[in-house]
């Protein structure tokens, strides 16, 4: 199955003749394919377009009654909401989780592929099989424990709930990663006498570098993107993450339309610019397995 | 696919000795796992026996699994999650289709790629805001009704305790969209080519051959497509329906998943929401057993 990791799902399969052939057969059609996409496309993006044209009007322009730009809904954002704020707290919770979960699965996902020991199969299927508890299922145990932890409204209690629903996918993917490097590497580095606690670091982690990528780039849009655990273990205005202040100003339906646009244009960047940079090592995190 | 993997056991390969590192290096994650998501687990069908309100906790026992089957509420939510999957017909077929235009690589297909796999990238709680200016009373749809010139029909998706759950479905399939398509479209990168070549110079039209050679071919990505797409709707859109409906009006949006919160953080009733959560894993591990078992016997 490394084979899917290793390889970009593009759907060119390089038989050009055929492709030819397609062409010249079935050009009109392809047109109404064309716009059959193109459509798709509109109803993918126009929330988008809604997001940042809305965020652009007053409340009364909202409303129709009249027309125009204005920036007062953005003025009105950064005066009511603390949301630089926010985005800083985003960002310290999810780099926090996402390094913990890289350092823990590249090195149990190293000892599970290419380190012999007596129940590793136990271990790692009982890691594995994590990936299948759903966040609802545990989350009251999970809630009360952190609370007796006393690591409530602290971004360590998030940071490690965050990190644990991470890691079952995150390790089974580097595991995955590198059963597929030779063992030849490993023996070599071992005759040298390199132990392999040190190799984890020095060989493992340079050598698992998309599998990083992959597994960051998942783990932060998924941290970045949740609502549950930063409702209930950052519940403070001044801890809370992005997502958990638009749901609130939302649910508190009185707040102005145009200023919750701007919000989630604000909070809408920072995965999206990801997105971008990295589209590659997320899809292929998805198609490993688990998407959002 | 890669999940059939889960249930193989790790190759014997592997260099030889050294167990105490092997050890070493597990050990933070065995820990993690163990102590953040096995011990809640535990801990989970412990309290779901008991009357526990965060405080003091009662013991009652098995019984209360049969309590919550009197409880007319806990039936509508039963019924909600059983409406949610009238979505999984439209959230397999789009993305198939979509898959299949992309395939063909129309113009601009990277593009429309790029465009298809963005809702990836997107929190449940943007959607939702969105989706919530798209159903609201005077919002895009009813904006769109009457411009088309039927603007007698106004619509209150989320008012209504009867449709919310159907504006939530709807909301799933478009966010589905990308996911699944990626799903696929790595399924037809993987095919065969040369099956459906001799179809062509068979003379088979393109709409036979994907009917008959494609489709057949791509069941196990569909398969898997499908219970991912499942599990989301069962486990992961809390926040889509927070930010939409809140569960309402009168628990008419209300999930499974939904519930668990709803019980335990508004109501303040721990043991029923420990019971939900246990009842929500007994759900979503027979899905993937189930899923794991197909696909392994197919391969």
């Amino acid at each position: 199955m490394t084979a899917i990791l290793n390889e970009v799902p593009d759907s060119s399969h390089g038989d050009e003749d055929l492709v030819d052939v397609r062409q010249r057969r079935i050009r009109p059609a392809r047109i109404v394919l064309f716009l059959i996409m193109a459509g798709v496309a509109v109803v993918m993006l126009y929330p988008f377009f809604y997001m940042v044209d809305n965020s652009f009007k007053t409340q009364a322009q909202y409303e129709g009654a009249k027309s125009g730009f204005s920036l007062s809904s953005w003025h009105l954002l950064f005066s009511s909401e603390p949301i630089l704020r926010e985005l800083l707290n985003s960002l310290i919770v999810s780099a926090g989780a996402v390094f913990c979960v890289v350092i823990i699965s590249t090195a149990a996902g190293f000892a599970l592929a290419k380190i012999r020991f007596r129940f590793r199969t136990v271990v790692f299927l009982a890691i594995v099989s994590c990936m299948f508890v759903p966040l609802p299922s545990i989350i009251i145990p999970e809630f009360i424990n952190v609370a007796k932890l006393g690591l409530l409204q602290t971004y360590w209690g998030a940071i490690i709930v965050y990190a644990a629903l991470g890691l079952p996918f995150s390790i089974f993917l580097m595991t995955t990663y590198f059963r597929g490097i030779p063992d030849e590497l490993i023996e070599a580095a071992s005759v040298d006498g390199v132990p392999f606690t040190k190799m984890w670091w020095s060989l493992g982690i340079p050598l698992a570098r998309p599998a990083i990528f992959t597994v960051a780039v998942l783990q932060f849009i998924q941290i970045w993107n949740d609502l549950l655990v930063g409702l209930l273990f950052l519940e403070n205005t001044d801890d809370r993450t992005v997502t958990v202040g638009l749901a609130l100003l939302s649910s508190g339906r009185v707040a102005s339309v145009p200023v919750l646009m701007a919000g989630a244009v604000m909070s809408v960047i920072p995965p999206i610019v990801v997105y971008i940079l990295f589209q590659k090592y997320l899809v292929r995190g998805i198609t490993m397995g688990m998407g959002k | 696919m890669a999940l059939i993997d889960v249930a193989r056991r790790p190759s014997k390969r592997g260099p030889l000795g050294s167990g105490g590192a092997g050890w070493v290096l597990s050990l933070p994650a065995l820990l993690a796992v163990a102590g953040l998501l096995i011990l809640p687990i535990g801990q989970a069908v412990y309290y779901s026996m008991t009357n526990w309100n965060g405080q003091t906790a009662t013991w009652i026992g098995p019984r209360a699994y049969l309590n919550l089957f009197q409880d007319p509420t806990f039936l509508r939510v039963l019924e909600n999650n059983g409406l949610l999957l009238l979505a999984m017909p439209f959230a397999i077929i789009v993305p198939l289709a979509i898959a299949f235009l992309l395939h063909e690589e129309i113009w601009g297909w990277k593009f429309f790629r790029s465009v298809v796999f963005i809702p990836t990238a997107i929190s449940w709680v943007i959607i939702g805001l969105v989706a919530a200016q798209f159903y609201a009373v005077k919002g895009i749809l009813n904006g769109m009704l009457s411009s088309v010139g039927l603007g007698f029909i106004k619509t209150d998706m989320l008012g209504n305790t009867h449709q919310a759950i159907f504006a939530i479905a709807i909301t799933l399939i478009w966010s589905q969209l990308g996911t699944n398509t990626i799903i696929f479209i790595t399924g037809l990168a993987a095919l065969d080519p040369t099956l459906a070549e001799a179809g062509r110079v068979d003379g088979a039209s393109s709409f036979r051959i994907y009917r008959k050679i494609i489709i057949p071919q791509m069941m196990r990505f569909i398969q898997f497509a499908f219970v991912i797409t499942v599990l989301t709707a069962f486990t992961a859109i809390f926040s889509l329906i927070f930010v939409m409906t809140g569960g309402g009006p009168n628990y008419g949006s209300t999930t499974l998943e939904f519930y668990v919160y709803q019980q335990a953080f508004n109501q303040g009733d721990f043991g029923t929401g420990a019971l939900l959560g246990v009842l929500l894993f007994v759900l979503v591990a027979t899905v993937s057993v189930i899923q794991i078992r197909l696909l392994r016997v197919k391969t």
